[in-house]
C-alpha cells in the first residue's frame, strides 16, 4: 500500500513532448483515473510509474521513495494491458503464477494465491485453458487476475475495457470499482472514456496534450471545471458553447446577447466585454413561465434526437452556433420549429475566448 | 547514481549543462535494463558473422588489387584485375553466358510460372498440396544431385538421346555437354526446370490473394481473358513477380555447382561463368587477386541487379 | 471462382499435371536409374528387368558414402543448432532492446543478406588455411553457420517483431529477467518461425557443395554434395552406382522436406523476401 508522487514530470520522445511538468500526489488506497483525449500524455504519465519508459526529468515517487531509476520488477506494481498481455502459450493458471514463480516464491503460496484471485474474479473453471480459448471477457479477467496475484503496492490500468462491448463494459467498470474498494490498493486508472473516469475515480485528473488541466473529484469537475477544455470532455451530452457579449448593467447585473439572443443574470464580477457561454443541455430546458429560468432564449430547432427517456432538441440560437437542450420524450418539435428555452439559474459557464480559462457561473 | 531523497522538492533532475549524450542515453535507457545488455547478446553472433563474412569480404577487396598466385607475395596492380572484366575474353565470355542463363534461369520459368498461375486463376485446384510438394523438389535438392542426374541425362547414351531416337528425331542426339554450341543450353535447360516449380508456386499462392471482385469487375467492364490477364493478374502479382525475377536472377548469376559438375566450364570455357571462374582462377590457375576481382565484381552486379529489378517492378515503393 | 468452362478445367489440370510431372521425371530417373544392376547403363527413365540395391552398398562403404554422410549430418546439425541459438539471441536484442547501434548492426546483418560466399571464398580460404583448418569440419561449421546468421537474424528479429510490445513489457513487469522473458515466452511464441529456420538452414547445409569443395579435401571430411562429386568422377561410366550416391544424398532433405513441408514452403516464400 502506498501513494504515487509525479514531480514535475516531463517525457520527451525525440521532438515531441509527451507530458510536460506533470505534478500529481496520490493518496494511498485512491483510485485515480487519468482521462484525457489520445495524445494527452495519459498512457505516458501511467507507462512512467510503471517503469515501461525512462523519464525525461522530474521525479516519480511511490511510497515516498524516488523509483526513477528503479527496474519495473522492483517496484512491486501490477499492470492490466489494454490487449491484456496473456502469455499465449502458457495456462491460465501459468499466466496467473507466472510472476510469484519469477520471484521464486514457494510453490505453496503460488498455488494458494492464484487459486484465491481465481475465486475471487469467477474464472476458477478456466485455469487449464489457454487464452486463445477464451472470450474478451474472460481474458480481461485473467488480466485483472494476474495483477492481483501480485498484491502490489499499485495497480496500474491503462484502459483495460476498450477491447469489451458496451454492455460487458458496464458490468466489469462496476465490478473492478468494488474489487478495488474491497482491496483497497492504489490504483492509477487510464481512459479515454469520461463516462468511466466519472463513475470509478475517486478523483479525476483531465489531461490534454501532455498537460495536466483540471484534478479534482467527479462532482468538481462537473460543477467547476477549470476551462473550457474540462467543461465540453466532462459530461455527457457535451456542453453547448456560445460567444456573446456581455455588458455590465450595473449593480451587479449583465446581459449577455449576440444577435436576436438577450439574457439577463446577476454577475458577481467584472467580466470582459466578450465572453463565452457554456451550458450543458441537462440544465437548458423548454421555456415554462412557471418555472425560475434565465430567459427565454427563441431559436430555430435543427435536430431532435429521441433516447427513449428523453429528448435532445438541438436549437439554433444565434448565427454560429447552438445549444443543445434536455427535453420531455414527448416533445417532438421538427426541425425548423421555432422553440424558446430557458436555463437554470446558476448553469451559464463562463468562459474567457482567449485563454479559454473558466470564468465562473451565473 | 543519485541520492534516494525521501520527500524531495520540486526540483530539476537532469541539470541543463550536463543535456546531450548523457540526458539522451538517460532518457532512451529503460529503468533498471543492466548496462549494454544488448551487447552481451549480439556478441557471439555478431562476431562470427563479422568474422568469417565481413573480414573475408574486406580482404577479397583489399587480395582484388593484386596480382597474386597465393604462394608468393603478390605486387600491387590498382584496378587492372578490373579492368580485365572488359579486356579478358574469359570472363567476358563467363558474363555473356549468364546473360543466357537468365533467360532460361529467370526469363522462362516466370513466364511458365505466369501462364500457368493466370490459367488456374479462374478455379480451384484440388489437391494443391500434393502439386506443390512435387513442384517444389527440384528447387530443394542437392543441386549436385541434380547435376548428375541431368549429367546422365544428356550423356551420349542417355535418356535425351533415346528418347530422341525413339520418336524419330535421332539426327538431334549429341553430346550435349560436350558440344560447343548446346553445352550452355543444356546447363540452361536444366536451370529452367529447376526454377520453374517455384515459381508456379509463387504466382499460384499470389493469385489466389487477388480479390475475385476484381475479376468480376473486369468481366463485367467486358473483359477477355487477355484483358484480364493484363488488367488484373499482372498487377496483382506485381510484389510476386518481383520476388520470383529478382531471386531467379540471383540464381542465374551465381550459379556454380551445376557447372562445376556437369561440364567443368566447358568444353573449353563454353560454359564458364563468374562464380566458376572465381574458383577456376583461385584455385586452379593462381590467379588469386583476378578472383577476388570477379568475386567482388559478381557481388555489385547482383546487389545491382537486385536494386534494379525492386526499383523498375515496383515504383511506388509499397 | 469456378468461372472457367469444363473445358478449360480439364486443359488447366492437365498442363498442371504435365508440368508437375516434368518436375518429377528426371528425380524419379534417378530413383529407378540407382536400382539397375551394376555395371549395367540404364539408357531411359524406366524401371530395371532386375532390381538390385547392390549399389546402394557398394557406395555407402567402398564408395566412402558412410563418410560423407557422417561429415553431412554432423555439420548440418552443428550448423542448424548454432545458428540457430544465434540468430534467436541476435534477433531478440535487436528487437526487444534499445541501444544506440541497433540499427546500425541491423544494416550491418542485412548487408551479409546480399555477400554471395563468392566474393569471400577466396580469402576465406586463406584465412581458414591460416587458421590451420583446413579440411576439417569446424571450418565448413563456422563459415555456415556466419552466412546463415545474417538471414537467420533477420528473420528472427521479423518474427519476434510479431509480438506484441504488451507481451514483452507484462514479461517485464511480471520480473522476468531478459535471459527468461526469452526462452520462455518469446521462443514459445515464435516457435513456427523458428522451425521453418532450422528447416531452411539444414537445407541449405545439406547442400552446401562449393565451401565443401573449397575447404575440405579428405574423404574423412568431405561433405555429401562434395563427396558426390568426386565419386561421380571417379565412377563415371557406371551411372547406376553414381545415381545411387546421389539417391543417399538427396533423402535426408527430401524426408525432412515432406515431414515438415509446411514450414519449408513458407520459409522459402516468405523467407525470400531478402530486402
Amino acid at each position: 500500500m502506498a501513494g504515487v508522487g509525479y514531480q514535475g514530470v516531463t517525457k520527451r520522445f525525440g521532438d515531441v513532448t509527451a507530458l510536460s511538468e506533470f505534478s500529481l500526489e496520490i493518496a494511498d488506497g485512491e483510485f485515480v483515473v487519468l482521462v484525457g483525449p489520445s495524445g494527452s500524455g495519459k498512457t505516458t504519465a501511467l507507462r512512467l510509474v510503471a517503469g515501461l519508459e525512462a523519464l525525461s526529468s522530474g521525479n516519480v515517487l511511490i511510497g515516498g521513495r524516488v523509483i526513477n531509476r528503479v527496474a519495473p520488477k522492483d517496484r512491486d506494481i501490477a499492470m492490466v494491458f489494454q490487449d491484456y498481455a496473456l502469455y499465449p502459450q502458457m495456462t491460465v493458471q501459468q499466466n496467473l503464477a507466472f510472476a510469484l514463480k519469477m520471484r521464486k516464491s514457494p510453490r505453496a503460496e503460488i498455488e494458494q494465491r492464484v487459486l484465491q484471485a481465481a475465486a475471487t474474479l469467477g474464472i476458477t473453471e478456466l485455469l487449464r485453458r489457454k487464452p486463445r480459448a477464451l472470450s474478451g471477457g474472460q481474458r480481461q479477467r485473467v488480466a485483472l487476475g494476474r495483477a492481483l496475484v501480485r498484491e502490489p503496492q499499485v495497480f496500474l490500468m491503462d484502459e483495460p475495457l476498450s477491447n469489451l462491448d458496451a454492455k460487458l463494459r458496464v458490468q466489469t467498470r462496476s465490478e473492478i470499482k468494488r474489487l478495488q474498494e474491497q482491496i483497497g490498493t492504489t490504483t492509477i486508472y487510464v481512459t479515454h472514456d469520461q463516462v468511466e473516469a466519472m463513475t470509478m475515480g475517486d478523483r479525476v485528473v483531465v489531461m490534454r496534450d501532455g498537460v495536466l488541466a483540471q484534478v479534482g473529484s467527479p462532482r468538481e469537475l462537473y460543477e467547476q471545471p477549470a476551462d473550457m477544455f474540462v467543461a465540453g470532455f466532462i459530461g455527457s451530452p457535451a456542453m453547448s458553447f456560445t460567444a456573446v457579449s456581455a455588458t455590465s448593467n450595473g449593480s451587479g447585473r449583465v446581459t449577455l446577447s449576440r444577435g436576436d439572443l438577450r439574457l439577463e443574470a446577476g454577475a458577481a464580477r467584472e467580466l470582459p466585454a466578450e465572453v463565452i457561454m457554456g451550458v450543458r443541455p441537462e440544465h437548458a430546458r423548454v421555456w415554462d413561465d412557471g418555472t425560475r429560468l434565465i430567459g427565454p432564449i427563441s431559436g430555430r430547432v435543427e435536430y431532435v434526437e429521441m433516447l427513449g427517456r428523453e429528448n435532445l432538441v438541438g436549437v439554433a440560437v444565434t448565427d454560429e452556433s447552438r445549444l443543445v437542450i434536455d427535453a420531455d420524450a414527448d416533445f417532438g418539435p421538427r426541425p425548423g420549429d421555432t422553440i424558446a428555452v430557458g436555463i437554470q439559474p446558476g448553469r451559464i459557464y463562463l468562459f474567457d475566448p482567449n485563454t479559454q480559462k473558466a470564468l465562473g457561473r451565473i | 547514481m543519485e541520492n534516494i531523497a525521501v520527500q524531495l522538492p520540486v526540483t530539476e533532475i537532469s541539470a541543463p549543462k550536463r543535456a546531450g549524450k548523457r540526458a539522451w542515453r538517460r532518457a532512451e535507457r529503460l529503468p533498471g535494463e543492466p548496462r549494454r545488455i544488448a551487447y552481451v547478446y549480439l556478441a557471439i553472433p555478431f562476431l562470427i558473422y563479422a568474422a568469417f563474412t565481413i573480414v573475408p569480404l574486406v580482404q577479397s577487396f583489399d587480395i582484388s588489387f593484386y596480382n597474386w598466385d597465393g604462394i608468393t607475395p603478390g605486387t600491387w596492380v590498382g584496378l587492372a584485375n578490373y579492368k580485365s572484366f572488359f579486356a579478358d575474353p574469359v570472363i567476358r565470355g563467363s558474363y555473356l553466358h549468364t546473360l543466357v542463363l537468365i533467360v532460361f534461369y529467370s526469363f522462362i520459368p516466370t513466364a511458365i510460372g505466369l501462364l500457368l498461375a493466370a490459367l488456374l486463376s479462374r478455379m480451384r485446384i484440388h489437391g494443391l498440396t500434393v502439386f506443390r510438394t512435387l513442384l517444389f523438389l527440384p528447387a530443394i535438392l542437392t543441386d549436385v544431385v541434380l547435376a548428375v542426374t541431368w549429367t546422365w541425362i544428356y550423356d551420349p547414351h542417355g535418356p535425351l538421346n533415346t528418347f530422341l531416337g525413339s520418336i524419330g528425331l535421332g539426327f538431334l542426339r549429341r553430346p550435349w555437354l560436350g558440344d560447343f554450341h548446346f553445352a550452355l543450353p543444356a546447363v540452361g535447360v536444366f536451370g529452367a526446370w529447376e526454377e520453374y516449380g517455384f515459381c508456379m508456386i509463387v504466382f499460384i499462392a499470389g493469385v489466389m490473394k487477388i480479390p475475385t471482385s476484381l475479376y468480376e469487375a473486369a468481366r463485367v467492364d467486358g473483359a477477355n481473358a487477355w484483358h484480364e490477364f493484363f488488367a488484373v493478374t499482372l498487377p496483382g502479382l506485381r510484389y510476386e513477380l518481383t520476388v520470383v525475377v529478382v531471386l531467379t536472377m540471383i540464381d542465374a548469376l551465381s550459379t556454380f555447382d551445376e557447372v562445376y559438375v556437369m561440364t567443368g566450364g566447358g568444353p573449353g570455357t563454353a560454359t564458364t561463368v563468374p562464380a566458376f571462374e572465381v574458383y577456376n582462377q583461385a584455385f586452379l590457375q593462381g590467379q588469386v587477386g583476378s578472383a577476388a576481382a570477379i568475386g567482388i565484381t559478381l557481388m555489385l552486379v547482383v546487389f545491382a541487379v537486385s536494386y534494379g529489378i525492386t526499383k523498375i517492378l515496383e515504383p511506388r515503393g509499397e | 471462382m469456378n468461372t472457367a468452362s469444363r473445358a478449360q478445367v480439364v486443359l488447366n489440370y492437365a498442363l498442371l499435371i504435365l508440368f508437375t510431372f516434368l518436375a518429377v521425371y528426371p528425380i524419379v530417373g534417378v530413383f529407378l536409374a540407382s536400382v539397375y544392376p551394376p555395371h549395367s547403363q540404364p539408357t531411359s527413365i524406366s524401371p530395371p528387368s532386375h532390381f538390385s540395391f547392390h549399389n546402394f552398398v557398394t557406395a555407402w562403404t567402398q564408395g566412402h558414402f558412410a563418410l560423407y554422410f557422417r561429415s553431412s549430418a554432423i555439420v548440418a546439425v552443428s550448423v542448424v543448432a548454432g545458428s540457430t541459438v544465434q540468430s534467436i539471441l541476435g534477433g531478440y536484442a535487436l528487437r526487444t532492446m534499445r541501444f544506440r547501434s541497433s540499427k546500425d548492426i541491423f544494416y550491418t546483418f542485412i548487408l551479409g543478406l546480399i555477400i554471395p560466399t563468392e566474393a569471400t571464398i577466396v580469402s576465406l580460404y586463406y584465412d581458414i588455411r591460416a587458421l590451420n583448418l583446413i579440411d576439417t569440419w569446424t571450418a565448413l561449421i563456422l563459415v555456415e553457420v556466419s552466412g546463415e546468421v545474417a538471414f537467420g537474424v533477420f528473420w528472427m528479429r521479423a518474427a519476434f517483431m510479431s509480438a506484441p510490445r504488451s507481451l514483452i513489457e507484462a514479461a517485464r513487469i511480471d520480473g522476468a529477467s531478459t535471459w527468461r522473458l526469452l526462452w520462455r515466452i518469446m521462443v514459445p511464441f515464435a516457435w513456427p518461425a523458428i522451425l521453418t529456420l532450422m528447416v531452411l538452414t539444414f537445407a541449405d547445409s545439406w547442400n552446401e557443395f562449393f565451401l565443401a569443395l573449397v575447404l575440405t579435401t579428405s574423404d574423412q571430411h568431405l561433405t555429401a554434395p562434395a563427396g558426390l562429386q568426386v565419386f561421380s568422377g571417379k565412377y563415371t561410366m557406371n551411372t547406376p552406382l553414381v545415381s545411387a550416391g546421389a539417391v543417399i544424398v538427396a533423402v535426408p532433405v527430401i524426408v525432412v522436406f515432406v515431414l515438415l513441408q509446411r514450414q519449408f514452403i513458407r520459409g522459402v516464400l516468405t523467407g525470400a523476401v531478402k530486402g
